[in-house]
């Protein structure tokens, strides 16, 4: 591709496009029908939602659940029947599959190969636009009319014919890689079974972000709009990214998962670039789960700054706020954020309407620790000697992380020992282990 | 291993709802029980419910454990499940530490259940269990069983011996709704299912016996429903239960609720399969609104029942003389032909309904807006705006291309749209040297237009017309004859001048004269049934042995005929169209007009459904292509804006044979499609995708009829989509397609004054330029796109979209049926049929008055209608709103509230013209007076 356009230099496209218009204009005297139909650019961005206006089903009204709302869904179910019926009479009458063999081998011809990629820079007419490859010059081209002129947009991805350039085709999927990468394909295993405790939290979780997706009714009923979104927040090792997983487990909408620090970017503008595009994706995928970890990373307070750096960051903060609750309206897509600094966010950022839920993730109680230490010890070959409760009960200040760091390190110890069991000697020395790594050097005792 | 504590929090409401979840699990995560999870007030509360649960079981049997005891336990029980709170998500706790002990209960319950002659407390605890257990079963019991109900039956049941005895239990009456809505609403759910099952067993329909108990048990849930806000659902089951009736007995139906109530009835009417449900469900709304006083809201349901025989009845039941005066207005608007007698306003009441005073209100608004200059046809072409390139330099030439006769029928058409109704105009009132322009029936036409410009100005329009019915040239007086019947088109007027200037020509001898007077009563006495004109018109369509001009007239009796009895179903004129059909050779049959015949008889039959169901047998016997053609008409135009899947479906069977001739048939069956599904959102969007499949699958005629369809979808609407569509297959290859494309242009944005269209029509009309026949149609469709300045609607549909106009749909039905043949018809000398637009007509103000019909400008806000049926509190029923004051115009999807608490507007629906009063509560704000 790289020099493609040096080889064909003097054949030069931009004449072959400009005899293509003067065949055009004779075209045009001879015969006039091939005039074409006038740009009705406007309502494009609108458009490019869904399926072309014509194609898709209504919405129903009311969103309530009521005999009204059955009645029409049927109507529509009917109508969708018919349809089906309507075409399988014609398809059995005449088979389309030859003939469309036929015109797919037509446009293969029409479209030449190799097939070049090039750049949509801008859209002139219905049929001529402004196109560049990789490299090279930017070119202004025919576009065929077999392309659908629906899905062109500036900055897309098209075909271009070898020879003419010419826009024969579009490459579909112009999402930016950056955000494919952020869905999260693969449910994570972990389930609300697998926390311990935070029942409340769990609640709260479930109300703002998965109800308004699964039962929307419900909030209609009562006539309130659904909470658009939540930040979690506490201290390191409490859970939040445990619970944002369980979520994903659960839910089965979309979940797209990205870290504030992956929204900062080398190139001015790319950050709220990507902020954008990830808002995008999530509508156009939508219902969604947006999933942002370490908020702080893009969030913290504004400041004035002389360093581009900050500025940008703080750019792409801005853009966040415009996107979460700005002048488009975002239908299904709800944000959850973690940060455990919540106290350096900036204040815009979770006011309420944009996140109107904040939960707390404090300390585990004794309780909860107690049913953090079952889940983790669940699995582990314990010796009998083993009293968890001396743990349990003990006022040092564990979070869920430190736990599972006390349960693993046991186990390790035990491995260490070429025991098959894990006896209680190996959870004290583990958690004074762990304990003596998190408060920095200083013996556990000290205080006491 | 899963701890018990966040098993509870993944039992989440839906699963609840999804009662069949696994009983296995279920068990073993009762078998992993362990109480150490528990907080302390869940195990606290566990064990004070598990001692209850033993003691109200009492296995052991123990002596000291009497029953009032049991009874107290079992309150303790009760006492918990109603307090229990719990988030959406997960099921009350309550609930959940009884579920081990359902079935233990249940088997307690079926000890006792064959016991008889208890004693009185015996009585009332079996009663109080059967309710726990009902409440149990919501969540326990296996859903196709209806547990719940059967529980809450046998329950019942024992506290009406307790309240035979005189012993009534306290907890017999606060027995559905304190047990919260969710329980209410399960048990209606069930109700709803036995009620069926009962059906299917046989039980008889008609009388109660069969299901009393569960009425009752409706007859307590329905007013709790309806007090709590739940309208929509309280009707669901009495739907179900076939009872819709029982409404009308409720007290709780009070001014806070029945609007919504109504609403709800009215929206879901329209999609009940069973036209006896449908008529209930407008009876009923029907019957509230009259309860309630609500006569305007009563007539509209009337109007859309087509009954209008309770017209006279509300008019005497209403007391309030303003009310009755909005009343007549939207009669007048509905073009409903009703003499109001023994009323004290008789005078001014019939002046509403024959619309005297439309002509004044129109051009008074005209005035407001500053349209009253009138336009000529170039005004509306803007050729100077054109952008030929290579043609333009010819431009002056340009119009000598096409012949000129042609070119200057189309002026006078668009002329006569255009300037409709405001009395002048710049080429026929000035002079008559225009009409000279023209010749034979281009001077038809033009004479004729005279009636549009002055349209609903009788008086002043029959003197100008006047000079023109005593011409020596036979087709001006043609013309004029027209004219005055498109004059008094929908208005009254007490000396009838169209009846006494058009009978001699009706009985004349003159060929043209007889078509236009014909043509002209047809127009002028839409839809008002008026038996006089019928006896005049019905010995012409019997007339027969004139060869192809007598049946012309024969057809365009018929189709006036058809006109005048819109949707009215009278023997007679059905009678005498069929039997003239029958008796008709092939030859006249083939006759381009016989298709206005079998229109007329369609339209007569317009929207009544199963009315149509003989006529049809009937024609089917004609033994002529023609009467598949017929058939089809009548069945699509009977079921016109029904929305009825089914015959949606037999006109897409239709379109699934492949004929590329004598397929008119399946034009119709086209427009068919889009005629059922008008008015109807969710079937008119999914016509739309019928359509594209259409065009994609089926032959050439089928094609052609597409955009004439797309059109009836979308009078005077121009949707983007829709717009976008037929702009597309306005440049298709083949004629007959884009000229029809072009009309139906015309047709979607007739009297917006859209400048997209404007724009793509003025492309059309250089692209076709040297076509005659597609310049006709840009220029009419150019004509009815600026349709008088503006002001006008042709679509039929008013009321806020409630109420379909039968001679407004008819109008533009006999242009669009005459574009299944254009060359033959409006491209050819009937192109006067056009005028029948004119029954569509209406202004698409709104103007206040006041109770006096003077006009009172107040501030409204205009927006985008928003369906709000079923929706909870009052939502806003506009979105996108400006602020106005009157005069405004309305689009055809526009609704209007009121800006201000300074007024209150008789009717709810704020369209054509409204009548407002003070508010008498309406208190000036504090700060507005300082200024």
């Amino acid at each position: 591709m790289g020099n493609m356009p040096g080889g064909m230099g003097e054949g030069g496209p931009p004449s072959d496009g400009r005899n293509g218009k003067d065949d055009d204009d004779k075209v045009k005297k001879k015969k006039k029908r091939f005039e074409p139909r006038p740009a009705n650019r406007q309502g494009r961005r609108r458009r490019r939602k869904g399926p072309s206006g014509l194609n898709k089903t209504p919405t129903i009204l009311p969103t309530s659940k009521c005999k009204l709302r059955l009645l029409k869904l049927e109507r529509v179910k009917d109508y969708l029947l018919m349809e089906q019926e309507f075409i399988r009479n014609h398809e059995v009458f005449k088979p389309h599959e030859e003939r469309d063999q036929e015109e797919r081998e037509k446009l293969e011809e029409l479209r030449g190969s190799p097939l070049g990629v090039g750049n949509l820079e801008e859209l002139i007419d219905d049929n001529h636009a402004i196109v560049s490859s990789s490299v090279g010059p930017e070119y202004y081209v025919n576009i065929l009319s077999s392309v659908n002129q629906d899905l062109l947009d500036p900055g897309s991805s098209v075909l271009l014919h070898n020879k003419t350039m010419s826009v024969v085709g579009i490459l579909q999927d112009d999402t930016d890689p950056m955000v494919s990468v952020m869905k999260v394909e693969k449910a994570p295993l972990e389930t609300y079974a697998d926390i311990g405790g935070l029942e409340d939290q769990i609640q709260e979780i479930k109300e703002a972000v998965e109800l308004p997706l699964a039962h929307p009714e419900l909030y209609e009923d009562i006539g309130i709009k659904p909470p658009k979104g939540v930040i979690l927040y506490g201290e390191p090792g409490t859970g939040k990214t445990l619970l944002a997983k369980a979520v994903a487990n659960q839910t089965s909408a979309t979940f797209l998962r990205v870290v504030g620090s992956e929204l900062i970017q080398k190139y001015l503008g790319d950050g709220p670039k990507l902020v954008r595009e990830l808002f995008r994706v999530a509508d156009d995928l939508s219902p969604t789960i947006v999933f942002i970890d370490e908020i702080d990373a893009v969030g913290s307070k504004r400041y004035d700054s002389s360093s581009g750096g900050t500025r940008e960051i703080q750019r792409t903060m801005l853009e966040l706020l415009n996107q979460l609750d700005g002048f488009d309206e975002r239908g299904d897509v709800k944000v959850i954020m973690a940060t455990n600094r919540i106290e350096s966010l900036d204040p815009a950022l979770i006011r309420p309407g944009r996140i109107d839920r904040k939960i707390e993730f404090p300390l585990p109680d004794t309780k909860t620790k107690r049913h953090i230490f079952n889940i983790h010890t669940s699995k582990m070959t314990l010796a009998d000697d083993v009293d968890l409760e001396k743990f349990v009960m003990s006022k040092d200040e564990l979070s869920g992380a430190d736990i599972k760091a006390v349960c693993t390190e046991a186990g390790m110890l035990a491995l260490r020992e070429r025991r098959m069991k894990v006896c209680q000697e190996d959870f004290v020395k583990a958690k004074e282990k762990a304990l003596y790594r998190k408060k920095g050097n200083v013996p556990e005792g000290l205080y006491l | 291993m899963a701890p018990k504590d966040t098993n509870a929090v993944t039992v989440t409401a839906e699963s609840e709802k999804k009662k069949e979840t696994d009983p296995k699990k279920l068990k073993k995560k009762e078998d992993e029980n362990d109480d150490s999870n528990l907080s302390e007030e869940d195990k606290e509360l566990k064990e004070r419910l598990e001692t209850c649960v033993s003691t109200v079981l009492n296995e052991k049997n123990e002596a000291n454990v009497t029953i009032p005891i049991r009874l107290t336990a079992l309150d303790v029980i009760v006492n918990e499940l109603r307090t229990a709170t719990a988030s959406m998500t997960s099921v009350p706790k309550p609930l959940k530490f009884l579920r081990p002990h359902f079935a233990s209960i249940k088997d307690l319950y079926k000890t006792m259940e064959n016991s008889t002659g208890l004693a009185n407390d015996a009585l009332e605890f079996r009663a109080r269990l059967a309710d726990v257990l009902a409440v149990l079963a919501m969540t326990m019991g296996k859903p196709q069983d209806r547990e719940s109900l059967n529980f809450k039956l046998s329950g019942t049941k024992d506290y009406e011996t307790l309240a035979s005895k005189g012993a009534a239990s306290k907890h017999a009456e606060d027995n559905l709704g304190s047990w919260g809505h969710e329980f209410v609403r399960s048990l209606a759910g069930e109700i709803g299912q036995e009620y069926n099952q009962r059906v299917i067993d046989g039980a008889d329909l008609d009388s109660d016996e069969p299901f009393k108990d569960i009425l009752a048990m409706v007859h307590v849930i329905v007013p709790f429903h309806l007090t709590h806000n739940a309208e929509a659902e309280a009707i669901d089951l009495l739907i179900e239960v076939q009872r819709l009736k029982f409404l009308l007995q409720l007290d709780s139906i009070n001014e806070h609720n029945y609007q919504r109530i109504c609403l709800y009835l009215i929206k879901t009417a329209g999609y009940m399969s069973d036209p006896d449900d449908l008529q209930e469900m407008f009876d009923t709304a029907f019957e509230i609104y009259k309860k309630q006083k609500q006569y305007f809201d009563a007539l509209l349901v009337a109007l859309k029942m087509d009954k209008l025989d309770e017209i006279p009845s509300l008019l005497s039941e209403c007391e309030d003389v303003v009310v009755k005066k909005q009343m007549c207005l939207i009669l007048g608007r509905h073009r409903v032909n009703y003499e109001v007698e023994d009323d004290p306003d008789e005078d001014e009441l019939n002046e509403l309904i024959g619309n005297e005073k439309l002509s004044e209100h129109f051009l008074k608004v005209a005035q407001d807006l500053d349209v009253l200059d009138p336009k000529t046809p170039e005004d509306i072409y803007k050729s100077h705006l054109a952008e030929t390139g290579g043609f333009s330099r010819r431009r002056d030439t340009s119009g000598a291309q096409v012949d000129s006769a042609r070119a200057n029928l189309a002026s006078t058409f668009v002329n006569a749209f255009v300037n409709a109704g405001f009395g002048k105009d710049k080429l026929m009132t000035p002079d008559s040297e225009w009409l000279y322009k023209n010749k034979e029936h281009g001077m038809m036409a033009a004479a004729a237009s005279l009636g549009s410009i002055l349209l609903w100005n009788v008086e002043e329009g029959l003197t100008q017309i006047d000079k023109f019915l005593y011409s020596n040239e036979e087709y001006v007086k043609a013309g004029a004859a027209l004219a005055v019947g498109i004059l008094s088109s929908g208005v009254r007027n007490d000396a009838d001048p169209a009846l006494a200037l058009l009978s001699e020509h009706v009985e004349g001898d003159s060929h043209i004269m007889k078509c236009a007077a014909c043509t002209g009563l047809g127009i002028a006495y839409a839809g008002s049934g008026r038996e006089d004109v019928m006896e005049m018109l019905v010995p012409v369509v019997e007339s027969s042995g004139g060869g192809a001009t007598n049946f012309m007239e024969v057809s365009l009796a018929g189709l006036a005929l058809g006109m005048i009895f819109v949707g009215k179903c009278d023997d007679t004129v059905g009678g005498t169209i069929v039997q003239r059909l029958m008796e008709a050779t092939d030859e006249e049959l083939d006759h381009s007009h016989a298709r206005y015949l079998c229109l007329g008889l369609a339209l007569l039959f317009l929207g009544q459904m199963e009315k149509a169901d003989a006529m049809m047998e009937a024609v089917r016997t004609i033994e002529h292509k023609i009467s598949k053609y017929a058939v089809i008409m009548l069945e699509t135009a009977a079921y016109a804006g029904s929305g009825n899947v089914l015959k949606v479906q037999e006109m897409l069977h239709q379109c699934a044979e492949h004929l590329t001739e004598d397929a008119e048939h399946q034009m119709a069956a086209v427009l068919g499609i889009g005629l059922i599904t008008m008015g109807e959102d969710v079937g008119s969007e999914m016509a739309l995708r019928s359509f594209d499949h259409l065009l994609h699958y089926c032959e050439l005629p089928i094609k052609r009829a597409v955009p004439l369809s797309l059109a009836v979808l979308n009078i005077s609407n121009p949707d983007y989509a829709v717009i976008d569509q037929l702009s597309r297959l306005s440049h298709d290859p083949d004629s007959e397609i884009s000229q029809n494309a072009i009309i139906a242009l015309g047709v979607v944005s007739a009297g917006t004054n859209n400048s997209r269209v404007a724009g793509l029509l003025r492309q059309l009309g250089e692209f076709y330029s040297k076509e005659a026949g597609h310049v006709f149609c840009v220029r009419i469709a150019q004509g009815l796109l600026h349709m008088g300045k503006g002001l006008l609607t042709i679509n039929p549909f008013h009321a806020d979209r409630m109420l379909l106009n039968g001679p407004a749909l008819g109008g533009v039905l006999v242009l669009l049926h005459s574009c299944m043949d254009l060359k033959s018809t409006l491209l050819d000398k009937s192109h006067y049929l056009l005028y029948y637009l004119t029954c569509a007509m209406n202004p698409r103000m709104l103007i206040t008055v006041n109770e006096d019909i003077e006009w009172r400008p107040v501030t409204v806000r205009v927006g985008q209608a928003v369906e709000t049926v079923g929706q909870a509190g009052k939502p806003k029923r506009i979105t996108g709103f400006q602020t106005h004051t009157t005069p405004v115009l309305l689009g055809a999807t526009d609704r209007a509230e009121l800006g201000t608490e300074e007024v209150i507007s008789v009717s709810n629906i704020l369209e054509g013209v409204v009548i407002v009063r003070n508010n008498p509560d309406y208190v000036e704000p504090e700060d507005s007076k300082k200024k």
